[in-house]
């Protein structure tokens, strides 16, 4: 039944109404479904792993969270009784918040990292075609997020004072317009970009514009703050005329926009895809003075670890798959950030709650997003290069590993946060909280680095992942909160309790830390075929 | 030899600021087979790509079988088969899966191309092989698969960028007959290469490019006599300053001692 329905689907799709408004849109309708159908291909056989709209499991995963997270506010809206227009705008700006972020993230993907481009890049394909193909899979993501974000709240809506009935159609639609709109417009921005940006720093701009979206969720609030202020001391002073034409010119200015955008994106894709692939800064790799490193060797795993911390240091701001996406942590790190800074005259030792009481937490969530994607980069396929390593030095490179994240995101912080707060709150009570938090800190990283996968950036990015992330990261802020609480209530009652935990926590992690870098060194070793064999590609490489 | 499929003027490219490409001309007639040279770096690849249509050039004008590039990229694509240096594939297509691909993007009717496929698989002794996904395929089976990709659809012009990679002496054997036969039907074939006596045997005419500048253009008689050398490899040496290369294998030795 469901395949007869495909094929009737699929019939209807590929009829002749289709080709000819592919056709008025510019778009080659034979070229367009035999990239279709490739692109699907692709996907099925693992080749495509890093596009959310050609994942059907991270994408029913992530809708069902959708799914449940946004029936309770719904319900939880609707218990508030609310007015049906506010009730029915918190929805839509829900969604187009949620969309905005996905769908600039997914065309970024697309279109800045296009590694098909290459193989594609000499055949007779239009940039439309291209672009249109590549696009598509932003519409099975509006079929699968939109509904999970507004089913429940639509139908809900109902029982709020003075809902007509057709109330869940009229939101539904409303909800897949907005979600249209914030299709064209992402596709529009990156249209935009492609134009304007020189192809080799287009990489490096999209993976801004992610963070602006991300940043700008986080200052909508204060936004909002200003906005009636400037409505009475703008628009109140306007007549009612003009007020009408500013908005039509505003509408007009978007869609003009927006169709222009669409139109630069398509016209010469191809001609920029093998600039865009192999862009990159043209600013020569800094070296570290050589007397540093050896310090570092020495601690941590001689030669090996030390190749470990270098390969590491460097790959970090290069590799684009791991900084996409640790770069959506960071407007929750400058918002925590922010958050401790109005803290600092709170010691956390004053029996009152101080913003100080979350530092030594944020290492765990930082360390979370740093370790679940440190094992996934773009350039996978140099993995090679470790297998040549010789028996032994795995287990050396994971001391490295540890080397680099715990001196570069444990010790440097720690340093900086006691050269600042030792004057605040005096040297004692500093070094006190400071041993303390980095003892949890690396008792965090112990943890966490049983996340890593493999060697680092040598494995194939995946979407699956990725888009349980989120998820992961809301469940430990509630394992974080309630170890705050804890800390709070009966470690930070006097200095004594706070040295004793320090010491308990500080032995767990050293101990934690020695388990998981066995564990590393043997994944490594697995991941890389060393172990199970299983890495025929790897070794054929080496054959032939 | 026949009217000029490609007209390559006072061509520049640039990679951001690093220029590659200096006000580079020249013009490719039908039927002829050139040798592109030149030391890794030269900017053979770049030019490869402008006249495939991959790249657009920084300045200058460029044009093949009478389409001016980057605008009519499309046209120009249909006219050309292309062999990249890189065996850039996708990995979890079978060859045949990417022979039909490539041959359906072109247009090529599906009995012809089936044909065709059939044909240059057991040219190629691939035939076997044809089911099994390219990420099982050795180097040397991809760049056929390469070849016979950008043979599929009859291009009048042919770009081969290293074809001989990874090949064995057999299917290297087969490839340089079959660029003589390709050229004796009247297709033009740029030829990239480093290993310069079989540029020496097949090519009509030799481009050689050096940080960016076209040094020398002739046929390798012609280079020979102008530069009083017996070989194209002495050519080749002479005109790129490859004459340090002793000193620089001496140094590298020098630095293993240490």
């Amino acid at each position: 039944m469901k395949a007869m329905l495909n094929r009737l689907l699929r019939r209807i799709l590929r009829g002749p109404f289709t080709a000819r408004l592919l056709k008025a849109c510019g778009v080659n309708p034979v070229h367009y479904w035999l990239l279709v159908d490739l692109f699907g291909r692709l996907s099925e056989r693992n080749e495509f792993m890093t596009q959310l709209g050609r994942s059907g499991i991270a994408l029913k995963t992530m809708a069902w969270f959708y799914f449940v997270f946004l029936s309770a506010v719904g319900i939880i809206l609707v218990f508030a009784r609310l007015s049906l227009p506010f009730y029915f705008s918190i929805f839509l700006g829900i969604t187009a918040m949620f969309l905005l972020a996905l769908l600039i993230s997914e065309t970024n993907n697309s279109l800045v990292n296009p590694e098909d481009g290459l193989v594609l890049a000499h055949q007779p394909i239009d940039g439309a075609t291209y672009t249109a193909a590549k696009l598509s899979h932003l519409v099975r993501i509006l079929l699968y997020v939109v509904p999970a974000l507004n089913v429940v709240p639509a139908l809900a809506g109902l029982w709020l004072p003075g809902a007509p009935w057709f109330y869940p159609f009229l939101h539904m639609g409303a909800a897949f317009a907005v979600g249209l709109l914030m299709a064209l417009f992402s596709c529009a921005l990156f249209g935009w970009l492609i134009r304007f940006v020189p192809a080799p720093r287009l990489k490096t701009v999209g993976k801004w514009m992610e963070l602006i979206v991300w940043m700008s969720f986080i200052w909508l609030p204060q936004g909002f703050r200003f906005l009636p202020r400037i409505r009475s001391s703008v628009l109140l002073a306007m007549p009612g005329w003009l007020e009408v034409l500013l908005a039509v010119l505003a509408a007009v200015v978007i869609v003009a926009s927006v169709i222009m955008g669409l139109r630069s994106l398509s016209v010469d894709y191809m001609l920029r895809v093998s600039s865009i692939v192999h862009g990159s800064s043209s600013a020569p790799g800094r070296s570290r003075p050589p007397r540093k490193a050896s310090t570092v060797s020495g601690w941590f795993g001689g030669q090996p670890g030390r190749a470990a911390f270098k390969f590491i240091l460097q790959m970090m701001p290069r590799e684009w798959h791991f900084i996409r996406q640790v770069a959506a942590f960071v407007p929750l790190l400058i918002f925590i950030s922010i958050w401790m800074a109005q803290g600092v005259g709170v010691s956390p030792f004053s029996r009152h709650f101080s913003s100080w009481h979350v530092f030594p937490h944020i290492f765990g969530l930082m360390f979370y997003m740093i370790c679940s994607v440190i094992s996934y980069g773009n350039n996978y396929k140099g993995s090679w290069i470790f297998l040549l390593a010789p028996a032994g030095a795995l287990k050396r490179f994971a001391h490295g590993v540890f080397g680099l994240l715990w001196i570069g995101f444990v010790v440097v912080p720690h340093l900086i946060a006691f050269a600042f707060l030792a004057s605040l709150w005096g040297v004692g009570s500093t070094a006190v909280f400071i041993a303390y938090s980095l003892a949890v800190a690396s008792f965090y990283l112990g943890l966490t680095l049983r996340l890593i996968e493999g060697v680092p950036f040598t494995r194939q990015p995946q979407v699956s992942g990725n888009y349980m992330m989120l998820p992961m990261l809301l469940a430990a802020s509630v394992v974080i909160a309630g170890a705050v609480a804890l800390q709070y209530f009966f470690v930070f009652r006097s200095i004594l309790a706070v040295l004793a935990v320090t010491a308990v926590i500080g032995t767990a992690a050293w101990l934690l830390t020695r388990s998981s870098l066995r564990r590393l060194a043997e994944i490594m070793r697995f991941t890389l075929g060393l172990v199970s064999g299983e890495s025929k590609f790897l070794y054929q490489e080496i054959i032939t | 030899m026949g009217s000029c499929i490609v007209d390559f003027s006072q061509v520049v490219f640039s990679y951001g600021a690093a220029e590659v490409l200096h006000e580079i001309s020249f013009k490719l007639k039908r039927g002829e087979v050139i040798g592109l040279l030149g030391p890794n770096g030269a900017g053979k690849t770049t030019t490869l790509k402008i006249i495939a249509g991959v790249l657009a050039p920084g300045r200058g004008r460029v044009s093949v079988a009478g389409f001016p590039l980057p605008e009519q990229a499309i046209n120009v694509k249909q006219h050309i088969g292309y062999v990249p240096e890189a065996a850039v594939l996708f990995e979890s297509l079978t060859g045949q899966e990417f022979l039909e691909l490539s041959g359906r993007l072109h247009d090529v009717e599906e009995a012809v191309l089936q044909t065709r496929i059939e044909n240059i698989l057991e040219s190629f002794d691939l035939t076997s092989n044809r089911l099994r996904r390219l990420e099982s395929y050795s180097k040397g089976m991809r760049q056929k698969v390469l070849i016979a990709a950008a043979l599929l659809h009859n291009p009048d012009l042919i770009l081969l960028d290293e074809p001989l990679a990874g090949l064995d002496v057999n299917a290297g054997i087969m490839i340089k007959d079959l660029i003589a036969a390709l050229a004796a039907e009247g297709r033009t074939i740029v030829y990239s290469s480093h290993v310069l006596d079989v540029v020496e045997k097949v090519c009509h005419r030799v481009l050689i490019i050096h940080n960016g500048h076209l040094i020398a253009d002739g046929s390798a008689e012609h280079l020979k006599v102008k530069t009083h050398q017996s070989t194209l490899e002495e050519v080749f040496r002479k005109l790129t300053d490859s004459d340090r290369v002793d000193p620089a294998v001496a140094h590298i030795l020098s630095g293993l001692r240490t």
